[in-house]
């Protein structure tokens, strides 16, 4: 198998709000290979966001990456430093070391950023520039990330205007985005991306601005161009079928954790985490009346205070008592031809940690703390019995 | 071409505002009340030389044919005739309108050149030292009257320590033969500089405080939008991004308050004229209310009107100059 282009491991991203920490990204790991297709799902408020600007280390203030590593080609775009049990280290100001392999922001500006690892953003009404030319804010960042010359940057700005789609691309150059549509003003931004010709691509949530009509010709559009130029993508969304539209693999986050990880098939027709299966059955069919449409019961928690053991047990068909205490991480439940990982006890990748012998959670409440109290004692014994 | 059309209907909205300009000043000078033929002819004037003025001063018609009358002299730039100086006002207007014009485009200046990059570095280094102190300072500024601010100068500047001149503007294109102390150019532009240095900042500090505070936070809300995070993902410098990115769009706002501190800077120029003894249109709008004299105070106040609404087309065109959507109608 060949090496991974971008490499995520435990990255930790936090919030220090004044109301607290914001555990935005608490420990998510996933790789892209190259040319690949990778989805990144959950709800609004999962991390996806800041997972993804986290990795160009564009993270804002009060938002810090206080774990965790990233790497990009081979090369460690930054790294926590870490003492042996694995906890992050902390200078005297509380701020996480990185190592001495992360690269600067500096280097990170000159060598990753655009060049190497392009981004495209959620909304294109506010992407671009309203007081520069289309053409003119192409043309920078082209200049920038491919050391051409001011006309050679110009042809090639057209070159990919024409290639998004853009009729008449050569007068278009010269417009302001207010002159645009949605839908074409989101073409410029992927072209502004594809135009630097990095390996990777970060697409986040690209088309939810849009409408379905425009969607499906922009996904279209994202298909043909990866397949030309052979970009990977790391495709953010809160759209399941987008991602059976255009994802390769998918990595469904929850809360700032990695629930599920696995093929698109796989996922789609062999769902392991029960998060996952709620999210697919939520989805709008035709072939289902919205009464018989199965939305997620409850509010995603707030990251500020998730709970204690599997963040999804409150809103979990399947939680036990056990679901209350543990907190798992994503282990393969299943090989296939790409692992098939979840991060849920009832399989049997965790041992047994006591989810088949732990009593169900009270539906009414949902939190457990009864069961757990009785639960506790209880089970130890258990646990030893079995 | 949106700018051009965009400029004619501009200029062409003016119109009606100079005339309401007219009217208001107008109504309101007849609206006085005292009579300025009394103050000419002192206590106890005769029927007949009350009448003889009247009638010389058209002030025996009724209000409306007045009106008509001034609006029509207006037409051909004639504004009539000063009570208390006897000479036309627009003679006197050109005399005293030098002085005011010089006092306020280098208030205007001073506060333009200081203020934005003020305002800048404070939104770049915000809550740091500097941020700090320029805030500090502008609203100090923005709670300063002028007037206070040219009289504690000079105490400072002028009395105590006689560092600069107080008093005696010298224009820079006045004569050197008339100036005492002056022998060539070079020595008036000199002269002239050194005296206006006090009434120029006393005048600019309001508005280089004003323009300050608008200026840091609007860099500061331009800094968080998404196009900005964008260059930022593409690798554009910092500088780069503060400079081209961000700067363009914050000016905006920034424009609507230079344009908007022009009536401020009027007022101020008023009081700036008499505190620093300067023979501009503040102190002779001042005098010729006092004195009662109608075509003066009307005169005066219509070419401040025309120097505000000048002032707005100037500003709405550099609004449309900075953000391309204000010319093609779609602006926000």
């Amino acid at each position: 198998m060949t090496d991974p282009l971008l490499s995520v491991e435990n990255l930790q991203t936090y919030f220090f709000t004044e109301d607290g920490v914001v555990q935005a990204v608490d420990g998510i790991s996933f790789d892209v290979m190259p040319g690949e297709l990778v989805g990144l799902v959950g709800e609004s408020g999962a991390g996806k966001s800041v997972a993804s600007t986290s990795i160009l280390r564009l993270v804002e203030d009060p938002g810090r990456i206080v774990g965790g590593r990233v790497e990009f080609k081979g090369e460690t775009l930054f790294e926590i430093e870490t003492d042996d049990e694995g906890t992050p280290v902390e200078n005297e100001d509380a701020t996480p070391v990185e190592t001495d392999e992360s690269l600067s922001q500096q280097e990170m500006r000159r060598r990753i950023r655009g060049r190497e690892i392009a981004i495209i953003f959620q909304d294109p009404m506010e992407s671009l520039n309203p007081v520069y030319t289309v053409g003119g804010q192409l043309r920078e960042f082209i200049e920038i990330n491919r050391d051409l010359g001011k006309s050679a940057a110009k042809t090639a700005a057209i070159d990919m205007l024409r290639e998004v789609g853009i009729p008449e691309a050569p007068a278009r150059y010269s417009d302001y985005p207010h002159q645009f549509s949605g839908g074409m003003r989101q073409r410029v931004l992927i072209a502004m991306a594809l135009a630097c010709e990095p390996s990777l691509i970060i697409a986040d949530e690209p088309t939810t601005a849009l409408d379905v009509t425009v969607e499906g010709q922009i996904l279209d559009l994202v298909a043909d161009l990866q397949e030309k130029y052979g970009t990977a993508f790391v495709w953010v969304t809160h759209d399941m079928g987008v991602v059976a539209e255009i994802c390769d693999r998918v990595n469904v986050m929850y809360l700032g954790e990695m629930v599920e990880q696995a093929d698109v098939d796989d996922l789609f027709y062999d769902t392991k985490h029960p998060y996952t299966e709620a999210l697919l059955e939520s989805i709008p069919r035709p072939d289902r009346t919205v009464e018989e449409l199965n939305p997620i019961a409850g509010v995603m928690p707030e990251a500020i205070d998730p709970p204690r053991g599997c963040r999804f047990h409150t809103r979990c068909p399947d939680a036990r008592e056990a679901c209350t205490r543990i907190d798992p991480d994503c282990r393969v439940v299943e090989d296939g031809y790409s692992p098939h990982r979840a991060a849920c006890i009832k399989y049997d990748a965790f041992g047994n940690v006591g989810y088949d012998a732990s009593p169900p959670l009270d539906n009414e409440t949902r939190s457990g703390v009864d069961v757990t109290l009785t639960g506790d004692g209880g089970h130890q014994g258990g646990d030893d019995d079995e | 071409m949106g700018l051009v059309r965009y400029t004619t209907s501009r200029v062409l909205q003016a119109i009606p505002v100079l005339l309401g300009v007219v009217t208001i000043t107008f109504v309101l000078a007849n609206a006085i009340p005292g009579d300025p033929v009394q103050i000419m002819l002192g206590p106890s004037p005769s029927q007949t030389q009350i009448e003889a003025i009247r009638a010389r001063y058209g002030l025996n018609e009724p209000l409306w044919v007045r009106y008509v009358n001034y609006v029509a002299a207006l037409l051909t730039g004639d504004l009539g005739q000063s009570i208390y100086y006897d000479v036309p006002v627009t003679q006197k207007i050109l005399e005293r309108l030098p002085a005011t014009l010089l006092l306020m485009l280098s208030s205007y200046t001073f506060a333009i050149l200081t203020a934005i990059p003020l305002g800048v570095i404070s939104a770049k280094r915000r809550n740091k030292l500097t941020d700090h102190v320029s805030r500090i300072v502008s609203l100090i500024g923005v709670s300063t009257p002028s007037f206070w601010i040219g009289l504690m100068m000079i105490l400072i500047f002028a009395f105590h320590t006689n560092l600069l001149p107080s008093t005696n503007l010298v224009m820079p294109w006045a004569d050197p033969a008339g100036i005492r102390g002056a022998e060539t150019r070079l020595d008036v532009l000199v002269m002239a500089g050194q005296h206006l240095l006090l009434p120029m900042v006393s005048l600019g500090t309001l508005q280089m405080a004003a323009i300050t505070r608008i200026e840091r936070s609007e860099m500061l809300d331009v800094l968080t939008e998404e196009y900005v995070k964008l260059a930022r993902a593409y690798g554009v410098a910092e500088q780069t991004i503060l400079r081209k990115h961000a700067f363009r769009n914050a000016q905006l706002p920034v424009i609507t308050i230079i344009g908007l501190q022009l009536s401020s800077a009027i007022g101020g120029a008023v009081l700036t004229e008499v505190v620093f003894e300067i023979n501009g249109m503040g102190r002779l709008i001042v005098d010729s209310i006092a004195r009662q004299d109608y075509p003066l105070i009307m005169g005066t106040t219509i070419v401040f009107a025309f120097v505000f609404v000048v002032g707005v087309i100037v500003t709405d065109l550099s609004y449309a100059y900075v953000d391309p959507r204000v010319s093609y109608g779609e602006a926000e």
